[in-house]
């Protein structure tokens, strides 16, 4: 019998220590998700949970037929292209400026920054529901004792998907000052100094030689914040329930009330899918192009 | 041993020491360990009341009791994932008339006929709408009535006994400034108000879904108007509908804080309480916090009426057993004791919502808040939505559309022909349409 090579029985028991982590995303991630996708073709509901009748693919096509799922596509792709951006350009610059040796107490900074972080979203819903209440909240005082007018921050359908924005911004944009100010901290100091040797500026430096040093971290933080937006859910509920009208109808909420009011596990199962497929196909786009430039 | 048998060992111990513990804790209801019935309870006073009481039941019983106590809009999320699962951690489930239909026709109630029959629990003093609402489900009993939440109006008394206020709107509207007596009426005068003094006219719940939804259908009732006719076709899309979103439009529009496009029943509530409002449509059982003086500066100046026209909108919630719970004899014995006299009457008077004639015309309640004879005529008239499997999804779908018209400007007609083709599907997919 022809024994193994060193190597070959090296790499088996690497196998070997990876079966049990694989068996575990088998039975929690590949299970459901294998699950839901038999669950969107089939009909099958809360009142009569049975895989009884196959129905193909006719559930998608009741959903590419609602116009409603479409506001939310909308909605929701206006929501990720305004939060992302917003809290990338804000984060990366509270993070330059904690990354310059001049800060004093930057723990206390940090500990500040991490408050938002670490709380609920139905928490900070809550909180952000009772500041910006537009006849009894505190932020509308203030804006009028400053002389601004009046503003419907929750009620105005041109509004509403701001309002949700900027309390989404607050919450998260610590995260990206987090991930980024860690990024920069790591950074080697050789390339910053022959920047300097060679006449670059604070811009030019920031531009062409700190921002691609830090392209995997700010990929990372993109794709993060890109995939969790698209899931966004927990706000919509506390503070607008999806409206005015459906101005603020997130994708996430238009599944999580055909699971929970239609009781319709097939269709929400088929919007889960679509949902999945544009958030891996804008995850392999962004990889793709980071990647690409950063070689 | 070898290696590899000490490790298989060490894992079927490390496996099944847990297991022996989840299967301890079902157990739990065995002979010689106590009960602890776990209940999912809405943020709402009569919870906070029942809380109180609760060392009285265990004193009683030795039955522990623990509440969950949530906001309304996490209890229905929560309850179905219970009721799918082998087990359900809550116990005695509070049942939203919303759901009365829903929860028996999945399976997911255990009928009370027999534990009623058993006990001889007399149900002879419950009002009969609310049995119809939370009692009943095709002619079975799965609920007790707990808690009535039925809208009525409530409106400042001392607005009407201002005498300039008066001569003003009787020189413009040529009769006297009193309380309404019709929906047309009951609008303009919330117009007026906010025109002519300080305050809002009316606290309006204009949120998407469920406020915005619950608060036009006393419009819609006010004028007479339906959702289905009795063989379950909807008839939603007719004159009536039209004249009450004219309504509701014009007093959200003119009558009512800007912002109550966005409010809920708590913000409505905030409003009315800091004084701020001349009236609401709203739950009758808010009437006793505004006599609450830490709370509200309202005491003794609000008075409740029934929604002036045709009815108003029911509202209640049931007590009921999870048919998944392996505790049903120590629920039906935890609502035993909160629905006996004694104990309604108790929480009646501490503010609570009751549902039977005894506790509403008991003398010493009927001092403490003499509005019931009003809350008893309210509950007798009120009609609530339709009740079947999908009344929360069709509940969602009318504060929908609802809201696209008052913050979106949606053609009223278009709105309403939306909600026809809608609702018809809902009860062809509940098998109650042919």
């Amino acid at each position: 019998m022809k024994r193994m090579s060193f190597q070959a029985r090296y790499r088996m028991i690497g196998y070997q220590f990876l079966i049990p982590t694989f068996l575990v995303l088998l039975l929690v991630v590949a299970m459901p998700l294998l699950f839901s996708l038999v669950l969107s073709m089939f009909r099958y509901t809360f009142l009569s949970p049975r895989l009884n009748e196959f129905v193909g693919f006719s559930n998608y096509a009741s959903v590419v037929h609602d116009q409603y799922f479409w506001n939310s596509v909308k909605v929701t792709f206006l929501f990720v292209l305004m939060v992302v951006p917003l809290e990338f350009f804000i984060g990366y610059g509270i993070a330059l400026m904690l990354s310059r040796p001049e800060i004093r107490f930057k723990s206390i900074f940090y500990f500040i920054l991490t408050i938002p972080m670490v709380m609920s979203p139905v928490a900070v819903g809550l909180i952000w529901r009772m500041l910006l209440h537009p006849e009894l909240g505190v932020v509308n005082y203030l804006l009028g004792k400053l002389g601004f007018g009046y503003v419907n921050w929750f009620g105005d359908e041109r509004l509403a998907l701001f309002t949700v924005t900027l309390v989404d911004v607050w919450q998260q944009v610590s995260f990206m000052v987090l991930l980024l100010l860690s990024g920069i901290t790591s950074l080697p100091k050789e390339p910053f100094e022959s920047a300097t040797i060679d006449g670059a500026n604070w811009l030019q430096t920031l531009l062409f030689v700190k921002t691609p040093l830090l392209m995997p971290i700010i990929t990372v933080a993109l794709l993060q914040r890109v995939i969790t937006s698209f899931k966004t859910y927990d706000l919509v509920y506390i503070l607008t329930s999806g409206g005015p009208g459906v101005s603020t109808d997130l994708i996430s909420y238009n599944i999580y009330r055909t699971t929970f009011m239609g009781l319709d596990l097939s269709v929400a199962s088929a919007v889960s899918y679509m949902l999945l497929i544009v958030i891996l196909a804008i995850t392999v786009v962004i990889f793709r192009s980071t990647m690409k430039g950063n070689e | 041993m070898k290696k590899r048998e000490l490790f298989v060992c060490v894992l079927v111990v490390c496996l099944l020491v847990p297991l022996s513990v989840f299967s301890a804790g079902s157990r739990e209801s065995g002979a010689g360990k106590p009960v602890t019935l776990n209940l999912l309870m809405e943020d709402v006073p009569d919870t906070q009341i029942i809380k109180n009481m609760l060392p009285e039941f265990e004193a009683k019983t030795g039955i522990k009791v623990n509440f969950e106590i949530v906001q309304y809009t996490d209890m229905h999320t929560k309850l179905i994932t219970q009721f799918l699962a082998p087990t359900s951690t809550y116990d005695v489930i509070e049942v939203d008339n919303y759901w009365a239909g829903e929860f028996p026709a999945a399976g997911w109630l255990e009928p009370l006929d027999e534990y009623v029959k058993k006990d001889n629990f007399d149900m002879s003093v419950y009002v009969p709408a609310m049995m119809e609402m939370v009692g009943y489900y095709k002619d079975k009993l799965y609920m007790i009535p707990m808690y009535n939440y039925t809208m009525a109006l409530m409106y400042r008394n001392d607005v009407f006994t201002d005498k300039a206020l008066h001569d003003k709107y009787r020189k413009q509207f040529g009769k006297d400034f009193a309380p309404p007596v019709s929906l047309d009426e009951y609008v303009e005068q919330c117009i007026f108000v906010q025109a002519n003094t300080n305050m809002y006219g009316s606290a309006m719940q204009g949120g998407k879904g469920d406020p915005i939804a619950m608060e036009w259908s006393n419009y819609f009732f006010a004028l007479g108007g339906r959702i289905y006719d009795d063989n379950w076709k909807a008839t939603i899309n007719g004159p009536i509908a039209l004249k009450a979103i004219e309504l509701y439009k014009k007093n959200i529009a003119q009558g009512a804080p800007a912002g109550a496009t966005s409010y809920t029943l708590e913000d409505s509530l905030r409003m009315m309480s800091a004084g701020e409002a001349f009236s609401f449509i709203s739950y009758n059982w808010m009437l006793a916090q505004f006599q609450d003086e830490k709370v509200s500066k309202l005491k003794d100046k609000v008075q409740l009426v029934p929604v002036p026209g045709e009815s108003g909108l029911a509202g209640g919630w049931g007590w009921a057993i999870a048919a998944n719970t392996p505790k049903k004899d120590a629920a039906w014995e935890f609502i035993k004791w909160v629905e006996s006299p004694a104990v309604v009457k108790a929480r009646a008077l501490a503010g609570g919502a009751p549902t039977r004639y005894d506790v509403l015309r008991d003398a010493e309640v009927l001092a403490k808040y003499p509005y019931y004879n009003e809350v008893e005529e309210i509950l007798e008239k009120a009609r609530p939505v339709p009740e079947f499997e999908y009344s929360s999804q069709m509940v969602e779908m009318l504060g929908r559309e609802l809201s696209l018209i008052v913050s979106s400007g949606k053609d009223p007609k278009a709105a309403l022909a939306q909600l026809e083709k809608d609702f018809n599907e809902l009860a062809k997919k509940a098998n109650l349409q042919k």
